[in-house]
This record gives structure tokens, C-alpha cells and sequence, in this order.
């Protein structure tokens, strides 16, 4: 073995998860604080200084600050699922078909994301697939004591770090997709992948 | 391995952008190595259709005095190694050798994060042209593999 030889790398996993949650936090803390300070000043310019201002931050979809931290969240992992393909993917055999790639994914990414396999994989052979996770590994410390459509859309942004990891993947496969995640209940959580048709 | 005489490494990116090109020999100018690797683009387009399961494509023509070997990453990255033909016969084993460890160098090189994959540019950077150059003048590797185990930890 030579001297300079580096070990093969070690993660606490504590911290991924801590990094990764506060990555959430911080970006929709972030994003919403810009569109308050921006509606407020908007407000001001009209004359109603304290409609849109101080409230507390909530998670509700649709609206623009959410969509903002989206677009965000979601390149942070397409640029990691980018880079993290080139090493994966070194000393596997070439793929046969969008099939393979999806198996591909189902096993050895999330093996090597989450130490475990998704649990179900359906697709309609027209390039939708559906990978279930019955038990996200990111989501196993998550408690689930309000209402499930409370907790549900609290989770949300959490799965669009991932979301983006999977387009990431797939796009530096040569594959152009669309990656959208539900949950219904704590912890598991579906991803579904759309392939859009080569021509 | 100590047979192998390489005359160029050209790296070409997806959209047949090229993203290396190094010439170590002095008897063809840059230019020549140009040519070849763009004639190569096709040719391994070809090949990889054909040929599904290896990332290693075998040679890919031969003219005058020098041979072409492919190699096309899962990621569509292609490498082309050009070889001055010698009197001994080339193992396969070898040559796929020499392509793993120049994968190995461009995975290394686009896990930097000042990188940018999709940004089409030529690729400069220091340490890359280091491991591309031990690997063109056929020494052994330098510096230890970094990616010599990138399967989670047990």
C-alpha cells in the first residue's frame, strides 16, 4: 500500500442529515424573509405598511417565495446528482435502455444514497415510473404527531432536494426528465419520474 | 505495458465539444490529433450502439502509422487514445487499463466543485494534466487512486 494511498472516505451520518435539513430551513427561512422584506416595500410604496410583513413563515405551496426555494433546492441537486453520476457510474456496464438506467437507480443510487433499495417500482412502459420508498431514510427521524396533512406539507421541501438529485442523474445520462415527489404518510414517500419521448 | 507507445489523449465532451487534447509526440502536429478525434466522434457513436455492454470500444480505425482506440462513459464523455503502432501485438487488458485511469482522472476532475459539467469549456487544471500526462508517458500512477473504493462503507 503506498504511503500517499487515501482511505476510502467516512461520513458521520448525523451530520448529512443535519446539513441537509438545515439546508431546507435555511433556504426557505432565507428566501421568505427576501420576499416579505421585498412585498413590504412594495407595501410601503402604495401606503399600507403592515399588510404581508412580520406574519409567521409558513410552508403553503403555490405561492411565489415557495417556488422560489423549489427552483433553488432543486438545482442544488441536479448540480450534486450531476457530479455524483460520473463517480457512480464509473465501473458500471453501459446502459440498454431508460429500464436499465430507472433499475439502475433503484438499486445501486439509492443504496449508496440511503443504504437501502426503493421498496416498488411501477411504470406504464410509456416512461412514467414510480419508485416507492416505504421507508425514507431522510424522513425516519421526522415525528408525525400533527394532522398528516399538516405534516405533509411541512415535508415537503424536503423532497425536493432529492427530486433534483434524480433529474441531476438522469440528465447527465442523457436523459431529459421531470422528477416530482409526494408523501402521503410519514415515513415513506414516492418519486415519480417522467421520461420525456425521444424521438 | 511498457510496449505502448501513446501519441495523444483527446477527451471529447457530449456534444462532441472537445474538452482535452494533449499531444506526446513530436513527430505529428496538434492538428493531426484534432482531425482524428473529430473523425473518431462517429465511429464511437456507432460502436457504442453496437456494442452495448463495454464502456471500452476497442480500436476504432487505424491510418498511416498510428491506431485509435475509444472509450464512452456511461455520461457520454468519450476518450480517444491514439497509439503509434509498434511491432508487438496491444492487449486489450492493457488499453482498458489506460482508459480506466483516465476515467479515474476525469472523475476526479469533475468532482471539483469550480468545475462546471455542462460549461463546454477546455478543461485546465493543473492536477488533471499531471494524471494525463504520467498516464501518456507511461509511468505508474501517481499520487494513489483516490477512487479506489467508492462504495458506501459496511
Amino acid at each position: 500500500m503506498a504511503a500517499n494511498q487515501i482511505l476510502p472516505k467516512q461520513v458521520n451520518e448525523s451530520i448529512v442529515e443535519f446539513l441537509t435539513t438545515e439546508m431546507v430551513e435555511a433556504m426557505v427561512r432565507t428566501v421568505k424573509d427576501d420576499a416579505l422584506k421585498l412585498s413590504s416595500e412594495r407595501d410601503t410604496a402604495h401606503g399600507n405598511p403592515n399588510d404581508g410583513a412580520g406574519g409567521p413563515k409558513d410552508y403553503s405551496e403555490g405561492d411565489e417565495a415557495m417556488e422560489a426555494v423549489y427552483y433553488k433546492l432543486e438545482m442544488i441537486g441536479f448540480r450534486v446528482g450531476e457530479r455524483l453520476i460520473e463517480k457512480i457510474s464509473k465501473d458500471r456496464m453501459r446502459f440498454t435502455d431508460n429500464l436499465d438506467v430507472v433499475k439502475f437507480i433503484c438499486k445501486e443510487v439509492w443504496m449508496f444514497l440511503f443504504k437501502k433499495q426503493i421498496d416498488n417500482l411501477k411504470t406504464n412502459h410509456r416512461g412514467v415510473y414510480v419508485l416507492q420508498d416505504n421507508n425514507f431514510r431522510w424522513f425516519t427521524r421526522m415525528a408525525n404527531d400533527q394532522s398528516s396533512a399538516e405534516s405533509v406539507k411541512r415535508v415537503t421541501p424536503y423532497l425536493w432536494f432529492p427530486c433534483g438529485i434524480l433529474r441531476g442523474i438522469l440528465s447527465n445520462l442523457g436523459i431529459a426528465s421531470v422528477v416530482v415527489a409526494e408523501t402521503s404518510s410519514l415515513p415513506a414517500c414516492t418519486f415519480q419520474i417522467k421520461i420525456a419521448k425521444t424521438a | 505495458m511498457a510496449n505502448i507507445n501513446i501519441s495523444c489523449i483527446a477527451i471529447i465532451g457530449k456534444q462532441n465539444n472537445p474538452l482535452y487534447i494533449k499531444n506526446f509526440s513530436p513527430s505529428h502536429p496538434d492538428l493531426k490529433y484534432h482531425y482524428i478525434a473529430h473523425t473518431s466522434c462517429d465511429v464511437m457513436e456507432e460502436r457504442a450502439s453496437m456494442k452495448a455492454q463495454d464502456m471500452y470500444l476497442g480500436v476504432l480505425f487505424s491510418m498511416e502509422d498510428l491506431s485509435v482506440y475509444g472509450y464512452m462513459t456511461n455520461t457520454k464523455i468519450k476518450f480517444i487514445t491514439v497509439l503509434t503502432v509498434p511491432d508487438v501485438i496491444i492487449k486489450d487488458l492493457d488499453m482498458k487499463n489506460i482508459f480506466r485511469r483516465i476515467h479515474s482522472a476525469y472523475v476526479n476532475h469533475a468532482s471539483n466543485p469550480f468545475y462546471e459539467i455542462d460549461s463546454q469549456k477546455m478543461i485546465k487544471s493543473k492536477k488533471f494534466e499531471q494524471e494525463i500526462d504520467a498516464i501518456g508517458r507511461g509511468r505508474a500512477h501517481e499520487g494513489g487512486n483516490r477512487n479506489s473504493q467508492i462504495a458506501p462503507a459496511p
